[in-house]
C-alpha cells in the first residue's frame, strides 16, 4: 500500500448540480500534490469528501488504507481555503485546542503548541488572544493549528492565498518540510507557477471532472512546444506576428509565451520579432503549467459544448 | 467521541465563563431587580407631605369633626396595619381592629397614663407625615367671605403651597350630592382624597346611625364585612388553614416558571449567536475536519447548557444571600420560607430537570437556525417566530398557576415546547404521578426527535454560504437519512 489516498469513480452531488463526478486518482506516500482547477472546478468538495465532512453519492475514497476518512480523521491536517480563529483565545490555547481535538493529551498538546509557536517566531505571543495578531501571524497559527499532531497526511486548501511573499515563502518551507518528515501533502491552488515549483504530482479538476492527473513531465509530455520571450517594447504587435496561433498568447507585458499554427517556422518568427521588438530572451520549449492549464479549459470546455451538441 | 464532545462542551463554557461582560450580566439580573424594588421605596419615603386644608361652610361644622376623626385614624391605620403585618390574616386581633372606630382611639387614648399618651404622641410626631393639615387660621385666610376664600384657595392650590382642598357645605349627612367636594390640580394622586373620605364616611355614617336612632352596637353588627376565611382541605375530616407561607408556596411556581423563561431564553440566545459567529468566521470548517457535525452540535449545546446553568445557579446564591440579608431587614420574607421553597426537591429537582429539557428543546431549534444563516442579522428575522412562541408561556403563567389541573394547564402540558414551563408551573397543583411519567417519556422523546432533526440541517447549513435556504429544501434535508 503506497497510496495516501485514492479515489474510484467518486460523484457527489447537491440536488441537481454535480459537483464531482466520477473521479479517479491516486496520491502517492511522500509527495506533495497539487489539486488544480478553476474556482467552483470541485477542489473544495473533493477536498471535503476526503476529510469526510461530506459524503460521497457514490465511489470509493480510501484514506491512508481506510475506507472511512473518519477512522483516521486524528491522522489528518487539513487548512480550509477560508480561515478563521477564536479571538478571544489565546494563541498557545487555540493551537493546543485542535490538537486535542485530534486526540493528542492536554500535557502533550500544549507543550507542542508553545514549541510550535516558538519556532515559527510567534514566541512573544503564546499568551496573546487571537484578535490581536496581523493577518499574516493568523495565517501562521491556523497552519501551526494543522500540523500540532504531526499527521500524516496534510492537506491545504489555497494555502498560499492573502500571504505576503515573506509568509509565502514560510508557507512553502513548511510544506517542504513537511515532505522531508515523509508526510503526505496535497494542497490546492490556482497559481500555477506554485504547482509547477513545489508538486511532484499534481492533477486538475474542470468542472468536476478529472482533466488530467500524473507528474509535471508527463503531464506536458506530448504537448507542442511553445515559444517563450522576454522583451521591451510594446507588445500590441505580437498580435501581428505572422502565423501566430492567436488563441494561444499569453502576453504578461514584459515576458510572453505563445504558439505558432502547425507548420510555421520558430525562425521567422524571431526575425519578425527581433525587427518590431527588443528580445531579451528567446526560448522553444515545453509549454508552461500556466498554458496547459488555460489549453485544457477550453479543450474541455470545447469537448463539453460538443457532447452537449450531440445530445 | 465522548471526548470530543467534552472538549467542545469545555471550550464554549471556559470561553463565556471568562469574559468580564458574562459576570456583569448575572449581576445585572438580581442588580435590577434590587434596584427596582430600592427606587419604589426611595420614592415612598420621599414622596412629599401632602398640605390640605379645609374651608368649612356647613352650620353644624362638619368639616372640623372629619378632620378629627381623620387624626384619629391616623392611629387606627398604623395599628391596622402594624396588625396586619405582624399577625395572620385570621388572627382575632386583626378582625376586632377592623371593628374598631376612630372615636374608641381617643377615648381609649385619654383612658391611657400620662406618660404613655406623651411617649406615642412623640412617635407619632417623629413619623413622616404623608399628609398636613394647615387651617385657616395658620394659613391667613380666617374670617374671609366665601368667594375671595375660594379664590385664595385656588390660588395656593396652582402655586403649590396646597396639595388641595376639601369643601364642606349645605348638610351632608343628609345630602352628599352637591355638598362636598376636593379641589386639587393633581388629580392623579389620589391618595389624600381616598383617606380623607373613609374618615369622612366613619363620621357621616355615625351621625345618620344616631339620627336614626340606631344603637351604635347594632350598627357595627350590622355593617360588619363578610370574609371567608381560607382553607385548605386536610387528612380526613381535617381542614387546615391557609397561611401567608402556604399561599407563597402556591405562587412560588410563577417565580420558578419565570427564572426557567429567562434561563432558557438567555441560554438558547447565546447559542444561537455563538453558532452564527462561527459559522461567519469560518473556523466550522476546520473544526469539522476533527469532530463529526453532531459531536460539534452535541458539544455547543452541551456547553451552553452549562454556561446557563451557571447563570441560573448564580442568581440563586445571590438570591439566597439577598433573601437572608432581607429576612433581617423584613421579618415577612423569613415567615414566608422562600428558603424552604427553593430547598423543596419536587421544585428544586424540577426546575433543574425542566430547565435541561426545555432548554435542550429550544437548543436544537435554534442551533438549526443558526446554522444556515450567514450573519447574525439574518438569524434574527429567521429567529423572531421562535421567540414568539417562547412568549407563550410568560403569558400563560398566571392563568396556570390558578388553575394546576385545569384544561389550559393540560393542554399546554402536552405541546412539547411548552412542556417544562406547563410542568413548573403545575408543581403547586401538583398534577397526578401519571402526568410525570407522561411527560417525562414526552419530553424525552421531543428532545430526541429535534436533536436528530437539527443534527441534519446542521450538517448542510453549518457549511453553506450564500442566501439561507428555502424551507422547502430544509425539508428535503430532513428526509435524507
Amino acid at each position: 500500500m503506497d497510496h495516501a489516498l485514492t479515489l474510484q469513480g467518486v460523484t457527489k452531488r447537491f440536488g441537481s448540480f454535480t459537483a464531482v463526478s466520477d473521479l479517479s486518482l491516486q496520491v502517492p506516500k511522500g509527495c506533495i500534490y497539487g489539486f488544480l482547477g478553476q474556482n467552483g472546478a470541485g477542489k473544495t468538495t473533493t477536498i471535503r469528501m476526503v476529510m469526510s465532512i461530506f459524503h460521497q453519492d457514490s465511489g470509493t475514497i480510501s484514506v491512508l488504507g481506510h475506507s472511512d476518512a473518519s477512522e483516521v480523521k486524528d491522522r489528518l491536517g487539513y487548512l480550509p481555503e477560508e480561515k478563521g480563529l477564536y479571538k478571544k483565545m489565546k494563541t498557545a490555547e487555540i493551537v493546543a485546542y485542535f490538537g486535542k481535538l485530534k486526540g493528542m493529551d492536554r500535557a502533550t498538546a500544549n507543550d507542542k503548541a508553545k514549541e510550535l509557536l516558538q519556532r515559527y517566531g510567534l514566541g512573544d505571543w503564546l499568551d496573546k488572544k487571537c484578535e490581536a495578531m496581523s493577518k499574516g501571524m493568523g495565517q501562521k497559527v491556523q497552519i501551526l493549528g494543522t500540523i500540532v499532531h504531526d499527521p500524516d497526511l496534510v492537506i491545504l486548501d489555497e494555502p498560499f492565498s492573502g500571504l505576503d511573499p515573506v509568509n509565502r515563502d514560510v508557507m512553502r518551507d513548511t510544506i517542504l518540510q513537511m515532505k522531508r518528515e515523509g508526510r503526505t501533502v496535497i494542497f490546492s491552488t490556482h497559481v500555477m507557477e506554485q504547482a509547477e515549483q513545489l508538486c511532484d504530482e499534481m492533477m486538475m479538476i474542470h468542472k468536476g471532472r478529472l482533466a488530467f492527473a500524473g507528474t509535471i513531465a508527463e503531464i506536458k509530455a506530448g504537448r507542442d512546444h511553445g515559444i517563450q520571450i522576454e522583451y521591451d517594447g510594446d507588445g500590441r504587435v505580437l498580435r501581428q506576428l505572422p502565423g501566430l496561433d492567436p488563441t494561444r498568447l499569453n502576453d504578461n507585458n514584459k515576458s510572453a509565451e505563445l504558439f505558432l499554427k502547425e507548420g510555421e517556422d520558430p525562425q521567422e518568427a524571431l526575425r519578425w520579432l527581433v525587427d518590431h521588438l527588443t528580445i531579451r530572451r528567446f526560448d522553444i520549449r515545453e509549454p508552461s503549467l500556466h498554458e496547459v492549464f488555460v489549453r485544457t479549459v477550453a479543450e474541455k470546455d470545447a469537448e463539453l459544448a460538443a457532447a452537449g451538441r450531440s445530445r | 467521541m465522548a471526548n470530543k464532545i467534552l472538549l467542545v462542551a469545555q471550550r464554549e463554557y471556559l470561553e463565556n465563563i471568562r469574559t468580564k461582560t458574562f459576570w456583569l450580566g448575572i449581576l445585572a439580573f438580581p442588580a435590577i431587580f434590587a434596584i427596582a424594588i430600592g427606587v419604589g421605596w426611595i420614592m415612598e419615603k420621599t414622596k412629599k407631605t401632602q398640605v390640605y386644608t379645609v374651608a368649612d361652610f356647613t352650620t353644624n361644622h362638619l368639616g372640623a369633626e372629619v378632620e378629627a376623626a381623620a387624626r384619629a385614624g391616623i392611629l387606627l391605620d398604623i395599628l391596622q396595619g402594624e396588625a396586619e403585618r405582624q399577625l395572620p390574616e385570621d388572627h382575632p386581633a386583626v378582625q376586632q381592629l377592623q371593628n374598631i372606630e376612630p372615636g374608641m382611639v381617643e377615648a381609649g387614648l385619654k383612658l391611657m397614663p400620662e406618660d404613655v399618651r406623651a411617649q406615642l404622641e412623640q412617635r407619632l410626631a417623629q413619623r413622616k407625615e404623608k399628609y398636613r393639615f394647615d387651617d385657616l387660621t395658620r394659613l391667613g385666610l380666617a374670617d374671609l367671605p366665601r368667594e375671595e376664600l375660594i379664590t385664595r384657595l385656588n390660588a395656593m392650590a396652582k402655586d403649590g403651597r396646597l396639595f388641595g382642598y376639601f369643601v364642606f357645605e349645605n348638610d351632608p349627612v343628609a345630602e352628599l350630592k352637591g355638598s362636598i367636594s376636593f379641589v386639587s390640580e393633581n388629580t392623579n394622586d389620589n391618595d389624600l382624597r381616598d383617606w380623607y373620605g373613609r374618615a369622612a364616611t366613619r363620621v357621616v355614617q355615625k351621625k345618620r346611625i344616631a339620627a336614626a336612632g340606631i344603637d351604635a352596637k347594632v350598627a357595627r353588627y350590622i355593617r360588619e364585612p363578610v370574609v371567608f376565611p381560607a382553607e385548605q382541605p386536610g387528612e380526613g375530616a381535617d381542614r387546615k388553614t391557609v397561611e401567608r407561607a402556604d399561599r407563597a408556596r402556591n405562587l412560588a411556581p410563577v417565580a420558578f416558571v419565570y427564572l426557567l423563561w429567562m434561563a432558557i431564553f438567555g441560554a438558547a440566545q447565546m447559542l444561537l449567536t455563538n453558532t452564527v459567529e462561527e459559522k461567519s468566521n469560518r473556523i466550522i470548517e476546520v473544526l469539522l475536519s476533527s469532530c463529526s457535525p453532531g459531536e460539534l452540535m452535541a458539544g455547543k449545546i452541551w456547553g451552553i447548557g452549562a454556561t446557563g446553568l451557571t447563570m441560573v445557579v448564580s442568581w440563586a446564591v445571590v438570591g439566597v444571600i439577598g433573601m437572608s440579608l432581607g429576612a433581617q431587614v423584613l421579618p415577612i420574607i423569613g415567615e414566608l420560607d422562600l428558603l424552604g421553597i427553593a430547598r423543596d426537591p419536587l421544585y428544586l429537582a424540577s426546575f433543574i430537570g425542566y430547565f435541561l429539557t426545555g432548554y435542550l428543546l429550544f437548543a436544537a431549534v435554534l442551533v438549526a437556525i443558526g446554522s444556515v444563516c450567514n450573519s447574525l442579522k439574518e438569524a434574527q428575522n429567521l429567529v423572531q417566530p421562535v421567540f414568539l412562541l417562547l412568549m407563550v408561556p410568560l403569558f400563560a403563567m398566571f392563568p396556570i398557576v390558578q388553575e394546576p389541573n385545569g384544561l389550559m394547564a393540560r393542554v399546554f402540558t402536552y405541546i412539547p415546547l411548552y412542556t417544562p414551563f406547563a410542568m413548573m408551573n403545575r408543581a403547586s397543583g401538583p398534577p397526578p404521578a401519571w402526568e410525570y411519567a407522561a411527560t417525562t417519556v414526552l419530553i424525552l422523546f421531543s428532545v430526541w426527535f429535534a436533536f436528530k432533526a437539527a443534527g441534519k440541517i446542521f450538517r448542510v447549513g453549518v457549511l453553506m454560504t450564500g442566501n439561507p435556504p428555502k424551507l422547502k429544501e430544509i425539508l428535503g434535508w430532513l428526509k435524507e437519512s
